[in-house]
């Protein structure tokens, strides 16, 4: 006769396997470095030999930035933190000009000069373009720039470009 | 007379049986998006702070120059001279066409070396810098 044997269920345990997931979480957790780079993007000139065409003063707005932080806006001594609002009303007058008429700023610095100072003129001339791109961008689309379409954005940046050229160096002997 | 709780005959204890499941899920992200260190920085900087800041949305094309105290200059593993920039980065320009190039400069530096650097850049055609900043508070 054959006698059924009773199999005793096989299994794995399982219950320990929340445990090894979570130690392997955990090592991920901390490795992970999501550090999002932040910066100011700038685009450098080409290098070439040809001069530079002559620009209209009136489309010229020269930041001269020395060694010890003052700062020069067309020849008149102004703050660090004057540049913002002195720029903006300038590159709003130009909105509606055609593109080759916009503002250009013009970065020029001393071989001495501090890279922060620098860093904190440029700063201040990004948040005068990106302002005013804002509020362009707030009276015709009702959105800040950001939040708008590709097709827009476009719109806004063909009205408000960015323009900033890093004045070539003045070859000082040191 | 006996008292009795009224209790449902239903088992009261949670599943855990998908836990693990779940964990995975979470472990999967993080080493997902995990990007281990890669270079060991050399050099002693401190980055300035400013306000209007960019996000470089594609980490692949950036390649980093660290500029640190004493006007030490970084690229990939090793400290380098200024002259040899432009071969670098000229190479790298090649393998990228359009590389970002990040520049981690010391706030103390002086403008007259990230010049420099700038102008070896322009000579191997890696125009699209960052000045790499910390977001003032």
């Amino acid at each position: 006769m054959l006698k059924k044997r009773k199999l005793s269920e096989a299994s794995i345990p399982t219950s320990s396997m929340a445990d090894i997931a979570f130690l392997l979480l955990i090592f991920f957790l901390v490795a992970t470095v999501i550090d999002v780079d932040t910066g100011i993007g700038m685009t450098l000139p080409e290098l070439s030999d040809l001069e530079p065409p002559p620009v209209s003063k009136d489309r010229m707005a020269a930041l001269l930035i020395n060694e010890t932080g003052d700062v020069l806006l067309n020849g008149e001594a102004i703050s660090l933190f004057q540049i913002k609002n002195t720029l903006k009303p300038r590159i709003q007058s130009k909105i509606d000009l055609p593109s080759n008429k916009k503002l250009i700023v013009s970065l020029k610095t001393d071989r001495k000069t501090v890279y922060n100072a620098y860093i904190q003129a440029l700063d201040q001339v990004k948040m005068a373009f990106f302002e005013v791109r804002d509020e362009y961008s707030n009276s015709r689309f009702g959105n800040n720039y950001d939040d708008l379409e590709e097709e827009e954005q476009q719109e806004v940046k063909d009205a408000v470009p960015i323009i900033i050229s890093i004045a070539e160096p003045e070859q000082v002997t040191k | 007379m006996k008292f009795e709780k009224k209790r449902a005959s239903t088992k009261q204890d949670i599943p855990t049986a998908s836990l693990p499941d779940i964990i995975f899920m979470l472990l999967l992200f993080f080493m997902v998006t995990t990007t281990l260190r890669e270079v060991e920085v050399l050099v002693d900087f401190a980055l300035p702070e400013a306000e209007a800041l960019e996000k470089i949305e594609n980490k692949r094309l950036i390649s980093y120059v660290w500029v640190g105290k004493g006007n030490k200059i970084q690229i990939n593993d090793s400290i380098v001279m200024l002259d040899d920039i432009q071969p670098i980065m000229y190479g790298k320009r090649q393998a990228l066409p359009n590389v970002i190039v990040s520049l981690r400069v010391d706030k103390a530096i002086n403008m007259g070396l990230v010049t420099d650097i700038q102008q070896e850049l322009r000579k191997a055609y890696c125009l699209r810098v960052n000045y790499s900043s910390n977001i003032k508070i």
